[in-house]
């Protein structure tokens, strides 16, 4: 039985606000749609259809690669510095896609910084025209794959870090080579991490952005965003939304199913914990190089060209407003995450006092957020914000200015809170639901009230957990492109925006600064919670 | 306790935000620095605070259109006449006081929006492989001509400068002949075209092709060193070449503000409108962003006067065309298979 309580209708309103976008997608397809939805179908809609799959076929492809090799040497050897490799390759998540893209564009257009290179090293010569141009969806290929591997890399080694010794070892005593042993026990049953990793890469892969729209190839993402802006049809732009919403929810899908597989692989009974492999000279060698190219091209490249180019043009430095730029990342840093962090912890105790199954709804509901592209979600809150505004003003006469949400520090943090409460609300949910029941029994029996048993015995259970929630949306915060270029408020730039700016008026290299600002706390961030990410078990 | 007071300021200003009552608003898709440092000037000079957003075009205008009554902006600024002809259903009347009127030439503007800078849309090739003779007399529509096969680098068709300067064609030949000769101007295309202004100079710089289509000013940046020192060396390997002047002249573009139609304080954008084509505003802009002055009795950059100012300016095409030709551009340019 469902009681009818403040907590049931609390939840049933967070999960209707994060779930707006995806209702004002799913609405709108079916209203009218303007002739251009036709001419869209019969020339522009296979070709984004086919650069979108074009693009996430090599993603997938490449990350899969990246992760896996790189997962399997950390995990089951040890060769000189694995342990810094082992956290040091997730900072690759601290170079967002379009700022790779930056530095990718820089070191390889004509009179770029190789040829710069290339004529320090062996004098003048025209080497524009041997340097490969790497541009356009190769270009995008390689900043989405490099931005994006660290979760497969991240799932994968958890994966195989709780397999069991004594799987390998029935491997060898059957007498298979340690090359057969991987392809036949620890490749399959690591299976559901990889998938996993490789479904959530999709899922960035599909709604990315800053990157394509940088390169300008047409993906399902940037056609929505070009058939609203420049065709002002926005059924058009929902109507692709809604192929791209279906490829997404069938990712999601497969990444659920995985995880759940995922579970029947952790330690039980007869664990035993991997004996790594320990490699010596020529032998330490591979891993060595391996990890070390992965750690210099995804990470190490695009921050030397970042470091080059705040040298080389010291003069943008002075144009910026660094002391700004840093408050207001940190304003929305904690705005958001502390809102949306007090609203998960609410209605997971909600949930858990009511004991409502609504919670289990609101699960699935609030992946929409996660799951729709940001650039989508922006549009989606703002044609809303304006709908419900006229509607309201038309029929009821109540008038809502529409700058409530539009252009707002406050829409910007609804926005975010939007796209980032399920990233919190399951993160929170998953320690919740280790909790026993049967010790808030035992509080109350000791007379504890709701509240004491909330704050003293909950919240100190959560902590960890809370932290690294805390962590994570901050991260997501200060790389948020899409979101914040469209809805902030008057004089207000954060790294990201202040670099896409600079980026799209043909000043890379003034993109730089901020551009480097947003990767070191970026890498700050990861730093502090790679010791959760990497000892956590799922 | 302490940090709950923290919280619920943090809280309360993100409600309320900050509001000044002297103030103008600009959307701005034109957004260099040097504009703040204009915007700057003028608030020491009036007391009126310039609050700015920028972002790419579509989404500002987008901003504007949804937030309707209530949109704050107060100007839109933009690098192109194209953008302010397609967005004039959301402006207004109001640009006409004699300071504007006798500053800026008729062509220029209109009622509802203005130059404030002007650029060139010219051809920039490589003396090494490209003759005198086979320049002689070369136009837009001669762009086309087969012997240009394989030479010829240009941005792609969704840049507004393309657009533009083929709205300008269409309005001068009519869509029929245009569309022939965007088929023609794909067929003569050395690579496919990716990048922007700067990368074609680059390319032609580099020997990939022998003419490119930018605007003036990319050159003078480059020749300036601010792109440094390769971009400097490259840009002495091409030369500019100013076409059609035999005929209407070169095409000409602007960079414009546009009274938006639900203005707040309408008279103090017409104040930074009236400030922006002052002698000083314009000595600052010409400087800094290498465009050619709106006003008469300013001259422009030194690098800019050095690709020579003698040329023959179109000032026949009003820039109001570019906007209205636009969908039919997009459309010959996506039908010849222009990327």
């Amino acid at each position: 039985m469902t009681k009818y309580n403040i907590w049931f209708f609390s939840s049933i309103i967070i999960a209707s606000i994060v779930a707006l976008p995806i209702i004002t997608v799913f609405l709108s397809f079916f209203s009218e749609t303007s002739s251009y939805y036709s001419l869209l179908k019969n020339t522009f809609l296979y070709e984004y259809i086919f650069n979108s799959i074009i693009i996430l076929f090599f993603v997938i492809l490449i990350t899969f690669f990246l992760g896996v090799i790189s997962a399997y040497f950390l995990s089951f050897y040890e060769f000189p510095f694995s342990n810094f490799f082992s956290w040091a390759l997730i900072l690759a998540f601290a170079v967002p896609g379009y700022i790779y893209a930056f530095s990718i564009i820089a070191f390889f257009e004509n009179y770029g910084t190789a040829f710069s290179l290339l004529t320090f090293l062996f004098g003048e010569n025209n080497y524009n025209l041997v340097i490969p141009k790497i541009d356009g969806i190769m270009g995008a290929i390689f900043s989405i794959s490099f931005s994006l591997f660290p979760y497969v890399y991240v799932l994968t080694r958890a994966s195989f870090h709780y397999q069991s010794n004594n799987y390998i070892e029935v491997g060898k005593n059957l007498g298979l080579s340690s090359r057969e042993t991987f392809f036949k026990i620890i490749l399959p049953s690591a299976r559901p991490a990889i998938v996993a990793g490789l479904a959530l890469v999709s899922m960035e892969c599909l709604s990315d952005f800053g990157t394509v729209s940088f390169f300008s190839i047409n993906t399902l993402t940037t056609g929505i965003y070009n058939s609203w802006l420049s065709f002002d049809d926005l059924n058009t732009a929902n109507q692709i939304s809604f192929i791209l919403l279906l490829f997404i929810l069938f990712l999601f899908s497969i990444e659920t199913f995985s995880r759940k597989e995922a579970k029947y692989h952790q330690p039980g009974r007869g664990f035993k914990p991997i004996l790594k492999i320990k490699l010596v000279g020529k032998k330490a060698l591979t891993p060595f190089i391996i990890c070390s190219v992965i750690l210099f091209v995804s990470f190490l490249f695009p921050v030397s060209q970042m470091i080059y180019w705040s040298i080389k043009f010291p003069k943008y430095f002075h144009n910026l407003n660094i002391i700004n730029l840093n408050l207001n990342t940190l304003y929305l840093v904690l705005l958001a995450s502390i809102s949306i962090i007090i609203v998960s912890l609410l209605i997971n105790y909600g949930g858990r006092v009511s004991k409502s199954k609504i919670l289990n709804y609101l699960t699935n509901f609030s992946v929409s957020g996660y799951a729709i592209p940001g650039v989508i979600l922006a549009v989606a809150f703002i044609t809303f914000f304006s709908n419900i505004s006229d509607i309201l003003s038309e029929n009821l006469n109540i008038k809502i200015s529409k700058n409530i949400f539009i252009g707002s520090i406050f829409g910007l943090i609804l926005a975010y809170f939007i796209r980032f409460f399920s990233l919190s609300f399951n993160g929170i949910k998953s320690s919740y639901e280790k909790i026993n029941n049967s010790i808030d029994e035992s509080a109350y029996l000791l007379g504890y009230s709701k509240v004491q048993t909330f704050s003293k015995i909950h919240i100190p259970h959560l902590r960890t957990n809370v932290i690294l929630v805390m962590l994570l949306i901050s991260l997501e915060v200060i790389k948020e492109l899409p979101i914040t270029l469209i809805l902030r408020p008057f004089n207000f730039e954060t790294f990201a925006t202040q670099a896409y700016i600079y980026a799209s008026q043909d000043l890379l290299e003034a993109a730089a600064i901020p551009s480097l600002f947003l990767i070191f706390w970026s890498s700050l961030l990861i730093l502090l919670s790679s010791r959760y990410i990497l000892s956590k078990k799922n | 306790m302490k940090k709950t007071l923290i919280i619920s300021y943090l809280f309360l200003i993100a409600f309320v935000g900050s509001s000044f009552a002297n103030e103008v608003n600009i959307f701005s898709a034109r957004h260099y620095d040097s504009d703040v440092q204009l915007y700057e000037k003028f608030t020491a000079k009036t007391g009126i605070k310039v609050n700015v957003i920028s972002g790419k075009s579509g989404a500002l205008e987008k901003r504007i259109i949804e937030e309707g009554a209530d949109s704050k902006a107060d100007l839109y600024i933009t690098a192109d006449a194209g953008r302010l002809g397609a967005f004039e259903a959301n402006l207004q009347g109001g640009l006409t006081s004699a300071a504007i009127k006798s500053a800026v030439p008729s062509n220029f503007r209109t009622s509802k929006w203005t130059g404030i800078a002007k650029r060139a849309r010219i051809i920039y090739f490589a003396p090494e492989r490209v003759s005198g003779a086979e320049l002689a007399g070369l136009t837009y529509e001669s762009l086309a001509d087969p012997k240009w096969k394989g030479r010829l680098v240009i941005r792609s068709s969704n840049n507004i400068y393309n657009q533009s300067l083929v709205a300008s064609l269409i309005k001068n030949n009519g869509k029929g002949k245009v569309a022939d000769w965007s088929k023609g101007m794909v067929s003569n295309m050395a690579r496919s075209p990716k990048g922007n202004d700067r990368a074609q100079i680059l390319a032609v710089a580099a020997g990939e092709a022998d003419l490119a289509v930018a605007n003036t000013y990319y050159l003078a940046l480059m020749l300036s060193g601010k792109k440094g020192p390769e971009q400097q060396a490259a840009a002495k390997k091409v030369k500019p070449f100013f076409p059609n002047q035999d005929g209407r002249g070169t095409h000409m573009n602007i960079s414009g503000a546009g009274l938006v139609k639900s203005a707040p304080n309408k008279a103090n954008a017409i104040k930074l409108v009236e400030f922006l084509l002052s002698e000083e505003a314009q000595n600052h802009i010409v400087n800094n962003t290498f465009e050619y002055p709106m006003i008469k009795g300013v001259s422009p950059h030194p690098l800019i006067v050095n690709m020579g100012l003698d040329f023959k300016q179109d000032l026949k095409t009003k820039v109001v065309n570019y906007g209205k030709r636009q969908a039919d551009a997009l459309e010959v340019m996506t039908a010849a298979g222009w990327k």
